[in-house]
């Protein structure tokens, strides 16, 4: 029942007369938590289990890993399947012989200087594929005449499982756009990707269908620079259980929408991982089983009212001799005007204005469609 | 002629020269007349005209008077037998009849060398008008006064103008210093020791008026006072200080309306439930919250009582401003400490809100606007002084707050509220008087269009009041009071639906007061019928997928009955006694789950389903409810009170939220949920300073509460079929010091409160997932250990009044994450025990001025605006702190939610 939170009024009152502040909060020296992390799939690829350690309220993450555990996922039939650390802290499965099925049931277990973790065992449920992925502009503001509207980006999907066997869904989803630097630089055009950070899952168990409809994925503000060129999203369905839901459903409410009056209070969010050796040893993260199937979609259109994100790069123009000190390090000409008369060059102290790079990768992405 | 109008006529006739007596002979045969055969027969002949009341009179025959021949011999020998007095001193040879005491002119020397208690200097109050002490009354058989012994003297306080009765006057005697206080009926009962005294009445806003009397005997002696400045709720801020002192309860506030009205608020509304947070031990978990807690009880321990019906969210727009129109108070009386036996159903406090009754004389009428919304107030007899009414209603008169956003979410949004209060009264004569009273408030919010917020409360009371005699009154109410919200979502056909929760009650009660020599008992019974329907989820439209689905529906019944006595043992000791039996019965058809006892509730533990039929009763709660005060008189000035409570609360507000929202639900005790019990134990210091200009009261308390509701880590409250898995049982304590330094009269004002109160709660369950902080002491949401109010008002002129108000409170505890993870790019904060860090302190300054129009009386309107800061300090105080990845770090934010001063202006005029 996210409808229930009066999001509406947040923003009203943030806009009325609220505010926030940024703090330091002067929490104490917590012990670095156990956190696992990791899915069994239906697909034929390797799976893996990430073992790390939390970091404190305020530090930046980094990478903790946990290494020289010794994980193992056991199947149904009672096969354990030994899963090998490779890079630090991350376990992986062997793809030639162990895939997960619809129907088997896993359970993981971790065992790490004679602590032993365990799961209880998840059934894998189906999951139908993703009936239709789509947008629609959305009019941020619309001014007086059309050269002052801005658009943005709504993103939704539909899903429908005809057996009615899936009934809780979760999705993530990567984005990448192309980005093009305005100016004759070096590297003018690259691919950015991003992972989804935002919790999205629906419960149709209050439905007479497995249907889900119009489901909001994203929205796309003209904040951002990814409606300039083509934008692409991978989105990935997931069939969890009803444990698993009200799992994420509590991160949903206790890390993600918060910052309002009714703010719900906050708890830790119990783990499905259970320390055999310490029951009251707390455990983070979740071990999940799923069946994926996955939908993309490409978007060409134009959208009005994007902003121009380079307004700040030419700090300089150069005439004469073009000085090699510092050229492409202090430095970066972003535009060349050598054959004019007399020859000048426009420079930038920005890196990111002469080279996409520092944003992204100018590798094309193998499935990148230009339309 | 009614009694209620012979002291004011009395005053006209003072105000000419009285004409020597006459004397006037009667002789001829009068023997066997009717008194008021006799009076017709006089008055032919004599130029005398008499004033009396039909009932007084109607047994009495006239005998044989022999010897005696003069009209004032008879009439004494006629009447006096009867408590009867006349006095014919007046103008154009009026004779007025007084019942229960005697009329006589200030130059006739009171019998000063009767009185039993030495003259002492009580009168250091000056400029008070001699018109208004001119008079003399008798009181009782004058043959009495060598008796030795207390009389009672009663009487029903009127407002002059409007007619109706006046609650809270002091009636004070300052020679001995005693007093009391008119009840509800504008009753007073006091017993002192016969002699000569000057009864002060006084009361807010009202002229005070010096009765001089001569108490012989037992007798009645009605009264009717004057507003000062104009009629319409009008009064200034001010308190009854000798309320205080006489008071048998520990912790009882009243709030007067003028005062609310000048209160700063947010945006320029007045509003009765921030105005109560100014009192000692009331606060909330922040500001523009909804709801209040009371010395360390939870929001739902309130019972918030309008037209005698419980009123079950007491708040518009998600808490900013009060559900209840502040036109229609006359005065509101917060219960915190010593709950009178006659209420009940809830533990923390009682505030009970005493609508006004409606002029009786004329139609008046007040409108106003300020930021927000529009109001206006009716009211006027329709048949003067028997049937009148009033009428208010307040509504948002545009949406332009939110317009005001360019906020794309914001767009098609809207908020909008209104409410309305009706009242029709009708005095079918002095002892029976009925009314019929409605109020009605509703509320919307549209988020984008789609989804639709709607909730609104509705109130319907029928009251009968009769008295038997002065002394023995009642009253009969009837009424329903219902709550309900729906939740609509169209974003999606094929997913809109309608969501709806709603809570009814139907109550009846009888109430009984009865004087009897130091006694007053109060006694009564009450029935409330509680009907719940927790959630309905229903599709909206052909197209929607959405499955009907209903939690079953709850029904109850309240039932309990009181007795009470204030004794008042002697001048020095009074007791108030009482105690209430409450039961609680929980009616089917219902099923229930019965879990094993040993291990946590879940599907997997259910070992038994019982199913009750339609009426049955599938669960009884109750039991005895004490409530004792004792008031010790320390002296004349000051006083100390002991009390102690025990009560049951039957439903429960069921709220995950740091504030308690709208679509929180309600819940009756069923078959898993017991009733909340809660036990205060409070005493009281009360004193009156310097020449009785300041009041102090110091209050410290001790609370108990068990069976108090809280839910495992992120449960979803809306629509959960099987909420007694998701329950933690909750003990709470609380204990406090509240301290009270008040200046209610002269040109200024002021009053400094302080509190220092804790709280704390402790979970008990057989696991882990079902305690809190591991089953240890933690401090509530609304645990602010330091709260320090400060308020003044200057009337710098009587066309201008200066308001300020300043508020200090420690910040309130709040829970942090101690750590994060992460789970692919989502991050998640993992929080530990619960509210154990604090956000930063509040402190608020408000500021407002009222201009009062030209103070011509004649005038149509009387205009008068009203300007106030909010925050005048800008400071952003926090309200909340909460925790969002930035740039792969979780960093923590403060929410404030009114960050900069927020000016408002508001129009009224009466007319």
């Amino acid at each position: 029942m996210n409808l229930l939170r009066y999001t509406g009024l947040i923003i009203l009152l943030a806009n009325l007369t609220g505010c926030t502040i940024e703090f330091l909060p002067e929490t104490k020296k917590t012990e670095e938590l156990l956190v696992v992390e990791g899915m069994v799939t239906d697909q034929n690829r390797i799976n893996r289990i990430m073992l790390s350690k939390s970091v404190q309220t305020g530090q930046p993450f980094t990478s903790k890993p946990v290494k020289g555990a010794r994980v193992t996922i056991t199947d149904e039939n009672g096969l354990v399947n030994d899963l090998t650390e490779f890079p630090e802290g991350t376990y992986n499965t062997d793809s030639t012989t162990f895939r997960g099925h619809v129907g088997g049931r896993y359970s993981l277990g971790i065992e790490l200087n004679d602590t032993t973790y365990e799961t209880d065992f998840i059934e894998m449920l189906p999951v139908p594929e993703i009936k239709s992925l789509y947008y629609e502009k959305t009019v941020i503001r619309a001014g007086r005449d059309s050269s002052e509207l801005e658009e943005g980006c709504s993103i939704f999907l539909d899903s429908y499982d005809p057996s009615g066997k899936c009934l809780f869904f979760r999705w993530d989803y990567v984005e990448t756009w192309e980005y093009v630097i305005p100016y004759a630089a070096l590297n003018k055009t690259c691919w950015i990707t991003e992972n989804s950070d935002e919790v999205l899952i629906r419960n149709t168990s209050s439905f007479s269908q497995a249907r889900v409809t119009k489901y909001p994925v994203l929205f796309i503000s003209n904040k951002t620079d990814r409606l300039k060129e083509t934008y692409s999203i991978l989105v990935n369905q997931y069939s969890i259980t009803e444990t698993e839901y009200k799992f994420w459903e509590m991160v949903q409410n206790i890390s993600q929408k918060v910052g309002s009056p009714y703010d719900i209070t906050p708890s830790a969010i119990p783990s499905n991982i259970r320390c055999v050796t310490d029951p009251g040893e707390t455990v983070l993260g979740y071990f999940s089983v799923s069946a994926t199937t996955r939908k993309r979609l490409f978007i060409h259109e134009l959208f009005m009212g994007q902003p121009n994100f380079f307004t700040y790069c030419a700090t300089d123009t150069l005439s004469g001799e073009l000085p090699q000190t510092g050229l492409n390090s202090e430095f970066w000409v972003i535009e060349d005007f050598s054959d004019e008369i007399p020859p000048f060059w426009v420079i930038s102290t920005f890196r990111e204005c002469a080279d996409c790079t520092v944003r992204g990768t100018n590798i094309r992405p193998p499935f990148w469609d230009d339309k | 002629m009614r009694i209620r109008t012979i002291i004011f006529i009395v005053f006209i006739l003072f105000s000419q020269k009285a004409h020597p007596q006459e004397e006037y002979v009667i002789d001829w045969n009068i023997s066997g007349l009717s008194f008021e055969e006799f009076v017709l027969q006089v008055e032919s002949r004599y130029p005398v005209k008499f004033f009396y009341e039909k009932e007084w009179v109607k047994n009495l025959t006239l005998g044989n008077y022999g010897n005696k021949s003069d009209l004032n011999g008879i009439l004494q020998e006629l009447l006096n037998p009867d408590s009867i007095y006349f006095y014919n001193g007046a103008a154009k040879g009026h004779i007025i009849l007084t019942k229960y005491f005697a009329i006589k002119q200030r130059g006739e020397k009171a019998d000063d060398n009767q009185s039993y208690i030495p003259e002492i200097d009580y009168n250091d109050e000056s400029g008070e008008s001699d018109k208004s002490r001119n008079i003399l009354a008798d009181i009782g058989n004058p043959a009495d006064k060598g008796k030795p012994g207390s009389v009672t003297l009663t009487g029903y306080i009127v407002n002059q103008e409007t007619r109706e009765p006046v609650a809270g006057v002091t009636v004070y005697f300052p020679r001995i210093s005693a007093g009391t206080i008119s009840n509800s009926y504008g009753f007073y009962k006091i017993n002192v020791p016969r002699g000569n005294y000057s009864v002060r009445f006084t009361f807010i806003g009202m002229k005070d008026k010096i009765i001089d009397i001569n108490l012989y005997g037992s007798g009645e002696l009605d009264i009717e006072m004057k507003s000062v400045l104009v009629p319409l709720k009008e009064a200034v801020i001010s308190a009854e200080k000798d309320i205080t002192l006489h008071r048998y309860e520990t912790g009882v506030e009243k709030l007067n309306v003028s005062s609310l009205k000048l209160m700063t608020t947010s945006l320029g509304e007045s509003d009765i439930v921030k105005s109560a947070l100014l009192i000692p031990g009331v606060n909330s978990v922040g500001e523009g919250s909804a709801g209040f807690n009371v010395r360390g009880g939870s929001a739902d321990q309130n019972l918030i009582l309008l037209y005698g019906a419980p009123l079950y969210n007491s708040s518009h727009f998600f808490g900013f401003f009060s559900a209840i129109n502040s036109d229609i108070i006359k005065d509101v009386t917060l219960y915190k400490g010593g709950i009178p036996a006659k209420y009940g159903g809830r533990l923390s406090s009682v505030l009970d809100i005493v609508p006004r009754e409606g002029n009786r004389n004329e139609f008046k009428g007040n409108a106003g606007i300020s930021p927000v919304t529009t109001h206006f107030v009716c009211e006027g007899p329709i048949i003067k002084d028997t049937l009148f009414y009033l009428i208010t209603g307040r509504t948002t008169y545009s949406n332009w707050v939110l317009k005001l956003m360019e906020s794309p979410g914001l767009a098609n949004s809207r908020a909008y509220f209104n409410d309305l209060n009706m009242r029709l009264a009708y005095d079918i004569n002095r002892n029976n008087k009925i009314d019929f009273s409605t109020y009605y408030s509703y509320d919307e919010f549209r988020l984008n269009s789609d989804t639709t917020y709607k909730y609104r409360n509705n109130i319907v009371s029928f009251r009968w009041r009769h008295n038997f005699s002065s002394r023995f009154l009642s009253a009969l109410t009837l009424n329903n009071s219902s709550y309900r919200y729906d939740i609509s979502s169209l974003r999606v056909p094929q997913e809109s639906f309608i969501l709806d929760h709603r809570i009814n009650s139907s109550g009846a009660r009888i109430d009984f007061n009865l004087f009897m020599g130091k006694n007053e008992f109060n006694f009564g019974t009450e029935l409330i019928r509680y009907r719940v329907v927790p959630g309905n989820y229903l599709p909206a439209g052909d197209s929607s997928i959405v499955m009907p689905n209903s939690i079953q529906r709850q029904r109850g019944i309240e039932g309990a009955i009181y007795f009470d006595d204030k004794l008042t043992v002697n001048e020095f000791l009074s007791v108030n006694a009482g105690i209430r039996f409450s039961s609680y019965f929980a009616l089917g058809p219902q099923t229930v789950m019965i879990y094993d006892p040993g291990s946590e509730r879940s599907n997997a533990t259910v070992t038994d389903t019982l199913t009750f039929g339609r009426g049955g009763i599938y669960k009884t709660y109750g039991g005895p409810e004490l409530r004792l005060s004792v008031n010790f008189r320390l002296a004349k000035y000051s006083s100390i009170k002991l009390n102690y409570n025990h009560s049951f609360q039957y439903i429960h507000l069921l709220s995950n939220t740091t504030s308690i929202s709208p679509t929180d639900t309600w819940k009756l005790s069923d078959y898993h949920m017991k009733p909340q019990a809660g036990d205060q134990l409070a005493a009281g210091y009360y004193a009156i300073l310097n020449k009785n200009k300041i009041e102090l009261s110091a209050e410290v308390y001790f609370k108990k509460m068990q069976n108090m509701v809280d839910f495992k880590g992120g449960t979803n409250l809306i629509m959960n079929q099987f909420i007694e898995r998701d329950l933690i049982n909750v003990y709470g304590k609380s204990y406090g010091f509240e301290l009270l330094l008040k200046k209610p009269e002269g040109r200024i004002r002021w009053s400094v409160g302080y509190t220092y109160s804790r709280v704390f709660l402790r979970s008990k369950g057989s696991n882990d997932e079902e305690l809190i902080n591991s089953g240890n002491w933690f401090p509530a949401s609304f645990d602010k250990p330091h709260d320090l109010v400060f308020s003044i008002n200057c009337l710098y002129s009587r066309r201008v009044n200066l308001a300020a108000n300043y508020t200090f409170s420690s910040g309130r505890p709040v829970t942090y994450p101690l750590s994060a993870y992460k789970i692919g790019n989502i991050v998640i904060n993992h929080y530990s025990d619960r509210n154990e860090y604090r956000i930063p302190d509040y402190s608020r300054l408000d500021l407002s001025i009222r201009l009062n129009g030209t103070l011509k009386s004649k005038k149509i309107a009387h205009p008068y605006w009203i300007f106030s800061v909010y925050n005048v300090l800008g400071r952003s105080n926090v309200y909340s702190a909460f925790f969002r990845s930035v740039n792969n770090t979780v960093r923590g934010y403060y929410l404030s939610i009114f960050a900069r001063p927020i000016p408002s202006i508001s129009f009224n005029f009466d007319f």
